[in-house]
């Protein structure tokens, strides 16, 4: 069965674009946000199995959307993209919980089936 | 102009020295059995007073006062005279004479009585002083006594009546007095130091003398047949006599003060140090809470009025004239119609000592002020310095946020974009290596452009705050960097940018020149300052001159008021150090 994902991200183009490339790869793109309040309802809305997370979000950071997800009963993995470096957020990366950091430039399948510690999807 | 204004006060005092005289020439006549030398010192010191008054301070009402008191007391030793009408008038006199001196206690330094609780005092005795007069007028009738001096009986001739009338007269002491003494209880509860220290001689005489009318109230009205009335009429005599001394002094201690201005003129010609100028004016006035500011060239744009500054060149408002224990007031000093200083001081000294206080120091307050209009124009420029650097800091911030919400974002969907049709392409292997190769070359773009907006503004800066952002910074280094920091708590922003650019930059100088095999950064708080070190084993020779580089970091520290410094000798390694004040 394909693992839901749930893409948090501002910018429409780049949730476009990840959506089709998660799911030639198998994934299935079961919601997007755009922002944080809407992405942590959202997540509790649909339970996704994984979620795609942007750290600069409009309205809250990432780290934040991570924490509320986490609180929730059966928490779906979080996995944080940016443009940035993960070295551009320090140690926030390693202490947020989230599951990885994906570059937004090399986001793939492989990618992502890497940082969840996947053999494939 | 001033001569005939003297010709005519010694006209007043001549005149009132007659009337002196004459007056205990005829109780001497009549047999008064009173002390004759003290009412006469009595009376004598009054006109006096009245004389210095009237010259000293021209337009106040307590010279006038003073004569009026002469003239009301000795109406009663002219009634002894038994000229027809004489008796009463003398009676009457006498009964406003309490009323006079409470006028002019209450109403000293100024002549005015300025509160309303004030002039209700003083009219209440009037009124008092001035009913007793009416009723002796229709009731006295001094036949009825054995003088024959009368050539219309009163209209309503009444011994006992007159008589009532003397003794309300003198009875009403006893409410009047302490009237009288809670109006000058507030007076002083409610005056400035300054202003205690004018009134203390004068006032503690009235409450002696008060005391004693208060007694009086007490004692028979025949002060002939009663020796304790006489001992209080006695004693009110003698103490009549030390009012006028102490106004008297009170009023030549202002020309004491002035006569300081000659000992302020002496020490202005020595070198002054940091505020002594505001301590010797502060002496001479005998304010010791004086504040003197200076004005500065320009004006305030948002009010037009004049800026103020002290003498440290900071921004400063002039108080508004209060009232009150507080009160201070502003002396404006001008030269050429420009204002130069603004003295701010207790509202009761005497403004013509602070007039000629401030003429005497005019050169002195015309240098200060230069210091203080240069000091503020020193911290203007700091301050503006500051705030470039700062609104360079926010543009820069912007500046990476755009490229990061813009440029970057396109150009990282283009990559997905490109790894999409890669996929479809499988099948053409020349399409999928001309498609890897230009994804290739984006993602080198995307980290270009991601090392370029880290360099505008790190985003860890932001994020994590000077030590995360100095540790990324050692990450990424070429030469080994160990970075020590006794603290982890976050900074005013500006303080962060600046730290994180000094060790920026030197970090970069150490990878381009300083062929150092390590480098250290320590980063620690103390005593409101950020210190930061960075030091490396290179070959030294780093110059803050020869270069914009280091010139430039020095330009940033020095904006937000921090030292820089640059230790370099050749083949020493090189050690930079900065401090920026942290605190507020």
């Amino acid at each position: 069965m394909a693992r839901s994902v749930l893409i948090v991200d501002d910018h429409a183009g780049f949730r476009a674009q990840a959506r089709e490339l998660l799911a030639v790869a198998g994934y299935d793109v079961v919601g997007e946000a755009a922002d944080g309040a809407s992405g942590v309802r959202v997540a509790r809305d649909l339970s996704p199995d994984i979620v795609l997370l942007d750290v600069q979000l409009p309205d809250v950071t990432g780290f934040e959307v991570i924490r509320q997800i986490a609180s929730e009963p059966d928490p779906p993995a979080i996995v944080l993209i940016s443009s940035r470096d993960a070295a551009d957020y320090g140690s926030r990366v390693a202490r947020s919980g989230a599951r990885g950091f994906i570059t937004k430039a090399e986001l793939s399948a492989p990618a992502l089936a890497a940082v969840l510690g996947d053999a494939g999807c | 102009m001033l001569t005939t204004r003297r010709c005519w006060l010694a006209l007043f005092f001549a005149a009132a020295l007659c009337w002196i005289i004459g007056g205990e020439w005829v109780s001497i006549h009549a047999g008064v059995p009173e002390n004759h030398f003290i009412d006469s010192l009595g009376g004598l010191s009054f006109a006096i007073a009245g004389v210095i008054a009237a010259d000293r301070r021209p337009g106040n009402a307590l010279g006038p006062l003073m004569f009026g008191y002469v003239f009301l007391s000795y109406l009663g030793n002219w009634g002894n005279l038994r000229v027809p009408g004489l008796p009463v008038i003398g009676l009457m006199g006498g009964q406003l004479t309490g009323a006079v001196l409470a006028h002019i206690a209450l109403a000293y330094p100024s002549g005015r009585l300025q509160t309303r609780g004030r002039r209700w005092v003083v009219g209440v005795i009037y009124a008092t002083g001035s009913g007793v007069c009416l009723t002796l007028l229709l009731t006295f009738d001094p036949r009825a006594s054995g003088c024959p001096c009368v050539a219309e009986p009163a209209p309503f001739p009444s011994r006992s009546g007159a008589m009532t009338a003397l003794l309300v007269g003198q009875r009403s002491g006893i409410v009047l007095v302490p009237l009288f003494l809670a109006a000058i209880w507030l007076r002083w509860m409610r005056a400035t130091p300054a202003e205690r220290r004018d009134l203390m001689p004068l006032w503690l005489a009235v409450f002696l003398l008060a005391v004693v009318y208060l007694l009086s109230g007490f004692a028979s009205p025949d002060t002939t047949g009663d020796p304790f009335a006489y001992l209080i009429w006695e004693l009110q005599a003698i103490l009549t006599v030390g009012i006028p001394a102490v106004f008297v002094w009170g009023l030549l201690s202002t020309r004491l003060a002035r006569s300081a201005v000659g000992d302020l003129v002496m020490d202005l010609k020595r070198p002054l140090g940091s505020g002594e100028l505001r301590a010797l004016l502060a002496r001479t006035l005998g304010d010791p809470s004086l504040g003197l500011f200076f004005a500065v060239d320009g004006h305030d744009m948002a009010t037009g009025h004049d800026i103020w500054v002290d003498a440290h060149g900071r921004w400063v408002s002039l108080p508004e004239s209060g009232t009150g224990r507080q009160a201070r007031t502003a002396t404006i000093v001008e030269r050429e119609g420009r204002p130069l200083a603004a003295l701010v001081h207790d509202k009761a000294l005497d403004s013509g000592l602070v007039r000629a206080v401030a003429a005497a120091a005019a050169m002195r307050l015309e240098n200060e002020r230069l210091h203080a209009d240069l000091r503020a124009q020193l911290d203007e420029v700091r301050a503006s310095r500051q705030r470039i650097v700062e609104a360079g800091d926010r543009e820069r911030r912007r500046v990476e946020r755009n490229l990061h919400d813009g440029a970057q974002q396109r150009l990282v969907t283009l990559v997905l974009s490109l790894a999409m049709l890669r996929d479809r392409a499988a099948a053409d292997p020349e399409l999928v290596r001309s498609l890897d190769q230009s994804t290739a070359e984006l993602k080198q773009a995307i980290a270009e452009l991601r090392e370029l907006a880290r360099g505008i503004h790190p985003a860890i800066l932001t994020e994590e705050g000077l030590p995360a952002a100095v540790e990324a910074l050692a990450d990424r280094s070429s030469v080994p960097v160990r970075v020590q920091a006794n603290f982890d708590g976050r900074l005013a922003e500006p303080v962060e940018a600046v730290a994180y650019f000094v060790v920026a930059e030197s970090i970069a100088n150490i990878i381009k020149y300083s062929r150092a095999c390590a480098a250290r950064v320590e980063l620690s708080r103390s005593n409101g300052m950020l210190l930061l070190e960075v030091a490396d084993d290179g070959v030294g020779g780093a110059d803050v001159s020869a270069g914009s580089g280091l010139r430039g970091l020095a330009d940033r520290v020095a904006a937000v008021r921090g030292m820089f410094g640059v230790d370099s000798p050749p083949g020493g390694g090189t050690l930079v150090r900065a401090e920026i004040p942290c605190d507020g």
